[in-house]
């Protein structure tokens, strides 16, 4: 309250208001000679907000959310790269609910910074093994068939500080290169059926505008099957920081291959071996081998609250837990939910739609009395995966792959209700 | 909906004309007896196998042979017999077809009218060779998704007519079955083992809508810079180890370090080799990536990383040279590598990478369903906890986000 009077203390008119309502204040006690109202004041008093009308429509043309969210954004760890244009930020996942992460708080991760382009300077390309080598304008794109799907997006190095232990923090850091919205788009296909796809096509690679050129080979079932070039987000054109106006949706793959400001796909019998599929988004295991092509994302699951930047700060009794669950193999048949450490399970609540390849909500009501718990939460897939331990993850790659760490995290719930990131045994 | 019949309407006289003008005499009636085979048949753009198999291309297709459905035993045997289907071949196939092909599995008695047989033949005959391409164009509404917007989308979807004069749509009743059945509910995560499936209806596969431009030749060399480990893609060029220590110290040593040991968490471009099994692993050009091709590819569409595209192909075939001298797979500094001798480099650790064996880990076979109680003895004991974010130590992170940083002991 304070900071915000503060902040608005410029406004003549503001200041206006404040003394009015001092002066009802003291005029009101005075007159009744009585104590006041017992209550809360907030509503034993007639507030600011109740009392003088607010600002009219159109003042904000783009809403914004309320003043009173301003924490909630995507934050850095800046000791992680070099520079921030080619660096990430992470969603802040215990700050939302239900499935749809908003486009402004969707995680970044850019390899040369945020390309701006006008949507009318952008071309697609496709060439290579096709009948007919293509360019596209975004106008000639939206006469293609549309197709809207909700699928989630992780990077494949989310959780990839976590190999050796429990680092982070806050499951921001933890999990938060993460997001899930609906995209509105081209199926691939259509596109490659309207070039002519050669049959000794067998890959494509795709490449970014941006200053790093972005560029991943992709298997043509892949891309034949479900991919999508996308044009908006959440019903609106596709943010910078996503790549607007054009980027590939490659459903349940890693995010790296969702090349954003997506300008050429080339067709070709054999996969390119880029950077990004070679040095990088490689999983390099204990005797030396790195595995290669680990394109599909793990079924995997986080409770987002309560956790270390979501304390409970009620006290004991009736406490809810929430937390996501998604797969690259389908939809999330079922969640658990421990919070004694993995001894005991019981089973989440899962609520919202149910979409394959899509973050999944759960809840887990409990009435808490008030002592130490170990929440962890355990997703099962309709292909039968089960999420598991970090242990049983690096008892077979050990602690160096970086990549797909799909884990279950254990948060630590003090008496005193501040939760901390931690690994047990 | 009076609007959609308006489409629709205007879509049937169109494809009366378009029918009429492709087979004068015969496949407009044609496209009417077709009524009586559209319970099972679909043909146009989009056509999938229903109850039978979809008859784009049926004329000079061998019996059997439409890929991906199960015909009857006897069909397939017509076929591998020899038996075409042409407008002779149809013909007693249509008015008796159990006679024909004994055991087919087709359930229609056969069409008694000889011209009806004559016209379904000039009608599907529309939609072989030259006349498929023709007809899948005009699938438009057929290709578009079920949505509200459909009536307004409608009409930029259909082709230029000035150069398809009257194409026609899909027939109506298939249009109106995709609009009823568009109203697919949000499955609902809490109710069902089915969920999953993101509501969605075929949208015409195979369909060539003319859209875009063919790229000019130009444009492909401007944009198509990628070089794979066999080669292709090499530019003609060439340049030497010195010449690439040159143009290193004054484009690249200030984030990557006089000698690719890198400035900062800028990556290391050199050193390494033999590091791969240790608890910290240095991951260079020489002692993990795979392929020479990637650097070559990488440095000239990348790098320098606040000026990328402004190196000459000479130049980073003389970078790629000096990267390969750092990492001491070529030791004379009089060395040259060229589009000629570029393949014959190879790096160090190419044999060691392996394709995706995660279904072969153990926690993948265990499919079975999970412990829920008593599931581990004892009461749960920290064994690390979460370093507070600004005393994590400073040498904790590498090049890149995806880094591994420091564990807590």
């Amino acid at each position: 309250m304070t900071d915000r009077t503060e902040s608005q203390a410029s406004s003549r008119r503001q200041f206006l208001k404040s003394s009015l309502l001092g002066g009802v204040a003291i005029a009101g006690a005075a007159a009744s000679g009585r104590a006041a109202a017992a209550g809360e004041p907030l509503i034993t008093e007639v507030q600011e907000w109740n009392q003088y009308p607010g600002e009219g429509v159109g003042t904000r043309p783009y809403g914004q959310p309320s003043q009173f969210e301003q924490h909630v954004v995507r934050k850095t760890v800046p000791w992680l790269t070099a520079d921030a244009i080619s660096s990430v930020s992470f969603t802040p996942l215990h700050e939302l609910d239900g499935i749809i992460t908003p486009s402004g708080l969707c995680f970044e991760r850019h390899h040369g910074g945020i390309a701006e382009i006008n949507s009318t300077d952008h071309r697609l390309m496709i060439n290579g093994l096709v009948e007919k080598q293509l360019v596209f304008t975004m106008a000639d794109l939206k006469r293609f068939p549309r197709e809207n799907r909700v699928y989630f997006l992780e990077c494949a190095a989310n959780s990839g500080m976590e190999w050796r232990g429990a680092q982070l923090n806050g499951v921001q850091f933890t999990h938060g290169m993460l997001h899930c919205v609906m995209h509105t788009g081209v199926r691939l296909k259509h596109l490659l059926d309207e070039a002519g796809l050669r049959t000794s096509g067998k890959w494509i690679l795709a490449e970014g505008a941006d200053a790093s050129a972005m560029t991943r080979s992709i298997p043509i079932e892949k891309a034949l099957d479900d991919c999508i070039v996308a044009f908006a987000m959440n019903g609106e054109a596709l943010r910078p920081e996503q790549g607007y106006p054009l980027r590939l949706v490659v459903p349940g793959w890693e995010g790296n291959m969702w090349v954003k400001w997506l300008r050429r796909l080339e067709v070709g019998d054999q996969p390119w071996q880029q950077r990004e599929e070679t040095s990088k988004y490689t999983d390099l295991l204990p005797n030396g081998k790195a595995r290669r092509f680990t394109f599909s994302m793990d079924v995997k699951s986080v409770i987002t609250n309560p956790s270390p930047q979501s304390p409970i700060t009620h006290g004991k009794g009736h406490t809810v837990l929430t937390g996501l669950a998604w797969s690259g193999a389908g939809a999330i048949s079922r969640v658990d939910i421990s919070i004694d450490g993995g001894r005991n399970w019981k089973t989440a609540r899962l609520d919202g739609p149910s979409f394959s390849k899509a973050l999944h909500r759960f809840y887990h009501e409990f009435d808490w009395d008030g002592s130490e718990l170990f929440l962890q939460s355990r997703a099962m897939d309709d292909q039968g995966f089960i999420q598991p331990t970090k242990d049983e993850l690096r008892s077979v790659r050990g602690a160096n792959s970086i990549y797909h760490n799909n884990g279950i995290q254990t948060w630590h719930v003090g008496k005193d209700g501040v939760v901390e990131n931690v690994e047990i045994s | 909906m009076s609007k959609y019949r308006e489409v629709l309407a205007a879509g049937l006289l169109g494809l009366l004309a378009s029918a009429g003008s492709a087979s004068p005499q015969d496949a407009a009636a044609g496209e009417k007896v077709f009524a009586k085979c559209k319970a099972c048949h679909a043909v146009g753009g989009g056509a999938k196998h229903r109850v039978g198999p979809h008859l784009n291309g049926l004329i000079g297709r061998t019996a059997g042979t439409a890929e991906g459905f199960r015909y009857s035993p006897a069909m397939m045997k017509a076929g591998e017999g020899g038996l075409v289907w042409s407008e002779g071949t149809l013909k007693p196939y249509l008015v008796d077809p159990k006679k024909i092909v004994k055991g087919t599995k087709m359930a229609f008695a056969g069409l008694k009218q000889d011209a009806d047989v004559a016209n379904v033949i000039a009608y599907l005959a529309s939609f072989s060779q030259g006349g498929a391409e023709k007809k899948a164009q005009a699938a438009p509404a057929a290709a578009q998704p079920p949505s509200q917007e459909k009536t307004a989308s409608t009409k930029p979807m259909v082709p230029a007519p000035a150069q398809q004069p009257g194409v026609a749509v899909e027939p109506a009743e298939q249009t109106i079955e995709q609009v009823s059945s568009s109203s697919a509910e949000q499955p609902v995560a809490a109710a069902a083992k089915s969920a999953g499936a993101q509501p969605s209806q075929a949208v015409g596969d195979g369909v060539v809508l003319k859209l875009g431009r063919t790229a000019t030749e130009d444009e492909i060399a401007a944009w198509d810079i990628d070089v794979r480990p066999d080669g292709v893609g090499l530019p003609v060029g060439h340049g030497t180890v010195s010449q690439g220590e040159q143009i290193f110290d004054e484009k690249c040593a200030s984030c990557h370090g006089d000698f690719g040991e890198a400035v900062g968490r800028w990556p290391v471009l050199a050193g390494g080799q033999g590091t791969l099994q240790n608890d910290r692993p240095e991951k260079t050009i020489g002692s993990y990536w795979p392929y020479l091709s990637t650097v070559y590819d990488y440095v000239r569409r990348a790098m320098p990383f606040t000026n990328p595209r402004s190196l000459s192909n000479d130049e980073v075939y003389a970078l790629t040279a000096y990267v390969l001298y750092l990492n001491d797979v070529v030791q004379d500094d009089t060395f040259e590598l060229s589009n000629e001798n570029f393949t014959a480099v190879r790096l160090p650790n190419e044999a060691n990478f392996t394709q995706d064996d995660r279904l072969s880990e153990p926690h993948y076979a265990n499919r079975r369903d999970p412990c829920m109680s008593s599931c581990v003895p004892g009461k749960a004991q920290i064994t690390t906890h979460a370093a507070v974010l600004d005393v994590t130590p400073e040498d904790a992170g590498t090049d890149d986000s995806e880094a591994p940083a420091a564990g807590i002991e």
